[in-house]
């Protein structure tokens, strides 16, 4: 049993910290350009098409997600099973989440600290490098927990369609064969990662907030 | 060539599908080294008109012409490289609150290219000189108001400015602080030949540091020039200065029993305010003098003085007339 389990709470991290790496990486950018187009005087048009896909996207449930990208799911991992097949699935939900999540991170940003900074003849580049994110930098690092802890619910989910992990280990054992204390410690596992990545961001944002 | 010309500035706010004009046909220039106060009563527009002059406010037409370039019209890549040669503290400082105060004050310098080691020794040098070396490695947040606000200084003049534009620099201060902070205006201005443009509501700010002031009225400029001469004009225009007003209405009264008594205001500026004009301009007329009210007043470039004064008997009108020659301003009430 315990082989079992600890080969499901690895596949679960890798799915989670892949995806997770994945998401913040594309989903960073998609903030800074959402933010960027919000504040732009020319651009809000194209702020307005972004704006409702990612709520498009956003409100699509999960579990449904998976059967759209089926066939897109077929072609990136060249499989529609497995933790690889379901790492593209997470971050197709996530990317759009993660990008909503920085939006709101950089518009805490004061418009007075951005005057200053357009004052003192920042380019585009050095206003995202040097002020825009460095500036918001706590909310980005209680976003990126928000989010992996969202990856933990979004990885048990994916479980029940095959992509491996904890959550499908407790799909196996307890639903169709009701041993249930393999649910129990799939369930434990889950809320300790939850646990631990919340109070490593709320740690680091206390340290990074001046 | 003036350093900056505004001409024809109209700003608006869109606001709900109203449009609000804002500042209206505003013009004004500024000489190289000299320091402008914009002053005017709250929601007047200064604020406004300060943020028009590097275009963190658009106007919707009028020129802005910084240094022989009207910075309207030119790309914002070339704007970009201009700001750099305008510094702004703002009313809130807005510090970035990530940075030490080192790094706050290197900032501009960084973002102007210049190497890390270099800024960081320009940096330290500026701190110095704002008696801000011991707070180097804080952070914003654990500063006082008035260090935050002299950060907000030495990040605005590190890069060495044409011009500087502050708003209300005062406001938030005590009277010990609001005097350092002027001083310090002053010699920025003096020492480093750098034109101060300062945003203020409080007229002793404009008396102790400005040469030329531009007054601001529900968006609209009703003078521009230099300080003495707003004070003068203000002082005997009855209407506008409410204390002036009282005094006279008092004065009135006080002198109604004596017959043919000749009411006087006066204005001094410069050396002569310190001149015993009353006596030698009586001197062998045998008028009767009668002193009122007075009041002496340090200006940037020397002394003001307001005085009102009764006449009467004798050769008043020769008195007058002497009187007229020396001194800035007169004004002849009868009773
Ligand atoms: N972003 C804005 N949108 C709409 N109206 C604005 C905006 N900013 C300022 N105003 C209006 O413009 C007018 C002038 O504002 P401004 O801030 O320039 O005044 P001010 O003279 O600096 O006042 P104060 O002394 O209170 O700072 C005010 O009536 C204000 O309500
Ligand atoms: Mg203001």
């Amino acid at each position: 049993m315990i082989p079992e389990i600890t080969k499901a709470t690895v596949e679960s991290l890798y799915m989670i910290f892949v995806s997770g790496l994945l998401s913040i990486a594309i989903g960073m950018p998609l903030g800074i350009l959402l933010y960027t187009f919000s504040i732009s005087r020319r651009l809000t048009s194209i702020y307005r098409v972004m704006d409702v896909c990612v709520n498009i996207f956003r409100s699509i449930p999960f579990i449904i997600l998976i059967l759209l990208l089926i066939p897109v799911t077929r072609r990136v991992s060249g499989t529609i099973i497995g933790p690889n097949a379901a790492i593209f699935n997470l971050t197709v939900a996530a990317v759009p989440f993660f990008g909503r999540l920085t939006e709101n991170a950089l518009n805490t940003l004061p418009k007075g600290v951005s005057d200053s900074a357009q004052a003192m003849g920042v380019s585009y580049r050095q206003f995202v490098l040097m002020v825009l994110v460095p500036e918001t930098l706590p909310e980005h690092i209680l976003n990126a927990s928000v989010l992996l802890i969202n990856l933990v619910t979004y990885t048990a989910i994916a479980g029940a369609v095959g992509a491996g992990g904890l959550g499908q280990l407790a799909i196996n054992y307890g639903y169709y064969r009701f041993q249930w204390d393999v649910v129990l410690y799939s369930v434990i596992i889950l809320v300790l990662i939850s646990q631990v990545i919340q109070l490593l961001g709320t740690r680091v944002a206390k340290i990074l907030r001046k | 060539m003036k350093l900056l010309e505004v001409k024809d500035l109209h700003v608006s706010y869109a606001d709900k599908g109203r449009i609000a004009v804002v500042l209206d046909n505003i013009n004004l220039s500024v000489d190289h080294g000299s320091i402008m106060g914009i002053a005017g009563v709250s929601g007047a527009g200064k604020t406004t008109l300060l943020r028009t002059l590097n275009l963190l406010q658009r106007p919707d037409s009028g020129r802005v012409v910084f240094d022989g370039i009207d910075i309207t019209t030119i790309s914002s890549e070339k704007l970009r490289i201009l700001r750099r040669r305008v510094g702004v503290i703002f009313q809130s400082y807005n510090l970035f609150r990530s940075k030490t105060v080192l790094r706050n004050i290197a900032f501009p310098l960084l973002v102007g290219g210049i190497a890390k080691k270099e800024a960081l020794r320009k940096a330290r040098e500026i701190a110095e000189e704002l008696e801000l070396t011991h707070r180097l490695n804080a952070y914003p947040s654990q500063l006082s108001g008035g260090e935050q606000q002299r950060v907000s200084i030495a990040r605005a003049i590190v890069t060495n400015p044409k011009m500087i534009l502050l708003d209300e620099p005062t406001s938030a201060l005590d009277p010990v602080l609001t005097s350092r902070i002027l001083r310090l205006i002053r010699r920025v201005n003096s020492e480093h030949g750098i034109t101060v443009i300062v945003v203020t509501h409080d007229m002793d700010v404009v008396k102790r540091v400005c040469d030329e002031i531009a007054y601001l009225e529900k968006g609209k400029m009703i003078f521009c020039g230099p300080t003495h001469d707003y004070f003068s004009e203000h002082y005997l225009s009855i209407t506008r200065d409410e204390h002036a007003a009282e005094q006279l209405s008092k004065a009135k009264q006080l002198l109604a029993k004596r017959d043919r008594s000749r009411l006087v205001r006066l204005v001094f500026w410069g050396e002569a305010t310190v001149e015993p004009i009353l006596w030698r301009c009586s001197s062998g007329l045998d008028v009767t003098i009668n002193i009122i009210y007075g009041e002496i007043e340090d200006f940037k470039h020397g002394p003001f003085g307001t005085l009102l004064i009764g006449a009467s008997g004798g050769d008043t009108d020769l008195f007058l007339d002497h009187l007229s020659e020396n001194v800035y301003k007169m004004e002849v009430l009868d009773l």
